[in-house]
């Protein structure tokens, strides 16, 4: 339907706009590879794989990377069950009050964390729990309430009436209607915020930066203190970089779909 | 049969009502946590706002003095300037990109959108700790621009970037600008394709050539989009933390302090709370301001 011309147009401008977007971490890889500790690129077979390891090792990332891994998969399970049980109420059986609470839940998405983050960790720090493990799992669960309730009313409202309706005929609690229709009906919804959750979750830096010190830092802090001190080594600290991008960036490569419509949605809908 | 059929109805409603109260005890966890998390520390941090505390001996009310900083303490008061610079590479340059490239790119779909689209959004699941790092790289004394900037014989343009008064706080926003303008460009791209191709076809009928055309077709088409992609960017550039942090501390001196590096400076490293506390309502209540003021603006015909 398009010309030729317009068609190639088009290439050269995306392919343009893309190398804008990959030059840099191309040669970001390319200097984690490099055995030179100023980063300086070189060939395939001078290669250097064992920056992985080095940076693995002097940044202690075994432990940052399992603190990270800890909270990341309890958040997005405790996450996932919060915006089920917020969402299936919201969304199917009706709240008492809902004309007040369901805007204040809203509000919660423009709520930015500087406006908390100082009576949080006060507060935190009176009852013991600044530097645990639990405590930021908290604070990543009750801030992710408004966006997962939000996304899975969305999603259980997109549910054909019907079905609710027949359940109930049947006598179906509306707990056992959330767990063995409703859930499993809105499945798609579902992975969404769990790879939404889990990258929210794993990206964080200025939490964990102010509630986790020593032992149970997180990979994005570990890597902060790491780059600090490798300021003349740039292979390592590139090695070390990609290490805490890795989890992340695979399941993007995996499921990128799922990704760029759940980012679009979850922007739009704000 | 009317009266029963009335009577089904009372059941159903008192029915409706008690699931409305099963609801409430549903709720209850998520509504809880959340406001333990965030409604109880957003109202403490209003308290916190009018009083000078050290974080550790007692707090003295001190009614409006912590606002008041922002007017009469320069440090502070440059921080919001420094959200100005950031805002025309984290929001308009990346926009003005974003639209650019939508007006270039026709509207027909090809094979291989779905890899150019994964590209432009890599930016975006990155976490903001190794984009710092991959540009600490970029910008560093012997890094790639200088290099580049040597070999085509602008040696006199070669400098620390990120250690000067003058291009550390742009060549922060250009980082910025990398990371939104792929995810302004699907936005827009996806909202051209949503655009009905008959008012392409009336604004040709009419003789509008692809200028007249993108102004009185894509750019109104657009509203939705780019109310979103403003919202998002700016509150972006308003709240940067990660990359200052990373890269310059603010530095050199205070010229890319921002207000959030401000805020983690005051509450954690030479205690003010009080102070602290006000920043975060202030940055907040701009959030909200700018995401209202836009959405408006958006809705407005």
């Amino acid at each position: 339907m398009i010309s030729k011309t317009e068609r190639v147009v088009n290439y050269v401008v995306l392919t343009f706009l893309a190398l804008l977007v990959l030059f840099p971490i191309g040669s970001f890889i390319l200097s984690a590879l490099s055995p030179d500790r100023s980063g300086k690129p070189v060939g395939v077979g001078d290669f250097a794989w064992g920056n992985f390891a080095t940076a693995w090792r002097d940044a202690d990332f075994s432990r940052a990377m399992a603190v990270s891994m800890i909270i990341a998969v309890v958040v997005v399970a405790g996450q996932v069950m919060l915006g089920l049980l917020g969402g299936y109420a919201f969304g199917v059986l009706g709240v008492v009050g809902d004309k007040v609470l369901f805007p204040i839940v809203l509000l919660g998405m423009m709520i930015s964390l500087e406006a908390i983050i100082v009576p949080l960790y006060y507060q935190f720090r009176t009852f013991g729990l600044t530097n645990t493990i639990p405590g930021i799992i908290l604070i990543h669960l009750g801030m992710g309430v408004p966006f997962g309730v939000f996304w899975m009313r969305a999603a259980f409202r997109a549910l054909p009436r019907s079905a609710f309706e027949s359940a109930e005929m049947d006598g179906a609690g509306p707990l056992r209607m959330l767990r063995s229709m409703a859930a499993p009906m809105a499945k798609p919804a579902i992975y969404t915020l769990i790879l939404l959750s889990f990258m929210w979750t794993w990206n964080d830096y200025f939490l964990s930066l102010v509630f986790l010190h020593g032992d149970n830092q997180t990979a994005t802090v570990a890597l902060g203190v790491f780059q600090g001190k490798y300021v003349t080594q740039i292979n390592l600290m590139a090695a070390g970089g990609l290490i805490v991008a890795a989890p992340v960036l695979a399941l993007y490569i995996v499921f990128q779909r799922k990704f760029i419509s759940g980012m679009l949605a979850g922007a739009i809908k704000e | 049969m009317a009266a029963s059929s009335s009577a089904t109805v009372v059941r159903r409603r008192s029915l409706r009502r008690r699931t409305r109260w099963v609801g409430l005890g549903f709720a209850a966890l998520p509504l809880g946590l959340y406001a333990l998390v965030v409604l109880v520390p957003l109202a403490q941090s209003f308290q916190y706002s009018f009083f000078k505390w050290d974080g550790v001996t007692a707090s003295t009310w001190v009614g409006f003095d912590n606002y008041v900083s922002f007017v009469t303490d320069p440090v502070l008061r440059s921080t919001f300037g420094h959200v100005l610079v950031l805002i025309g590479f984290f929001a308009l340059l990346p926009i003005a990109l974003g639209l650019l490239s939508a007006a270039l790119l026709t509207r027909a779909k090809q094979p291989g959108m779905a890899v150019y689209r994964w590209i432009f959004f890599l930016p975006q699941v990155m976490t903001t700790v190794v984009i710092a790092l991959v540009f600490k790289r970029i910008y560093a004394p012997d890094g790639p621009l200088n290099t580049a900037l040597r070999a085509v014989g602008l040696d006199s343009f070669a400098k620390t970037w990120l250690g000067d008064f003058t291009w550390a706080l742009p060549a922060l926003g250009l980082i910025g600008t990398w990371v939104t303008f792929g995810f302004c460009m699907v936005l827009f791209i996806s909202g051209t394709s949503a655009i009905a191709p008959e008012l392409y076809e009336a604004a040709r009928m009419d003789g509008a050539g692809p200028v007249r055309e993108f102004f009185a077709v894509t750019l109104p088409g657009l509203r939705g989009q780019l109310a979103v992609a403003l919202t998002l960017t700016i509150t972006a550039a308003l709240r940067t933390f990660d990359l200052v942090w990373i890269t310059t501390h603010g530095g050199p001196g205070t010229s890319t302090l921002t207000p959030a590096v401000a805020l983690y400076k005051a509450a954690f490293q030479n205690p003010q709370v009080g102070l602290a506390a006000a920043i975060g309502v202030v940055m907040a209540a701009l959030c909200l301001v700018i995401a209202v003021v836009i959405t408006r603006l958006s809705e407005r015909d």
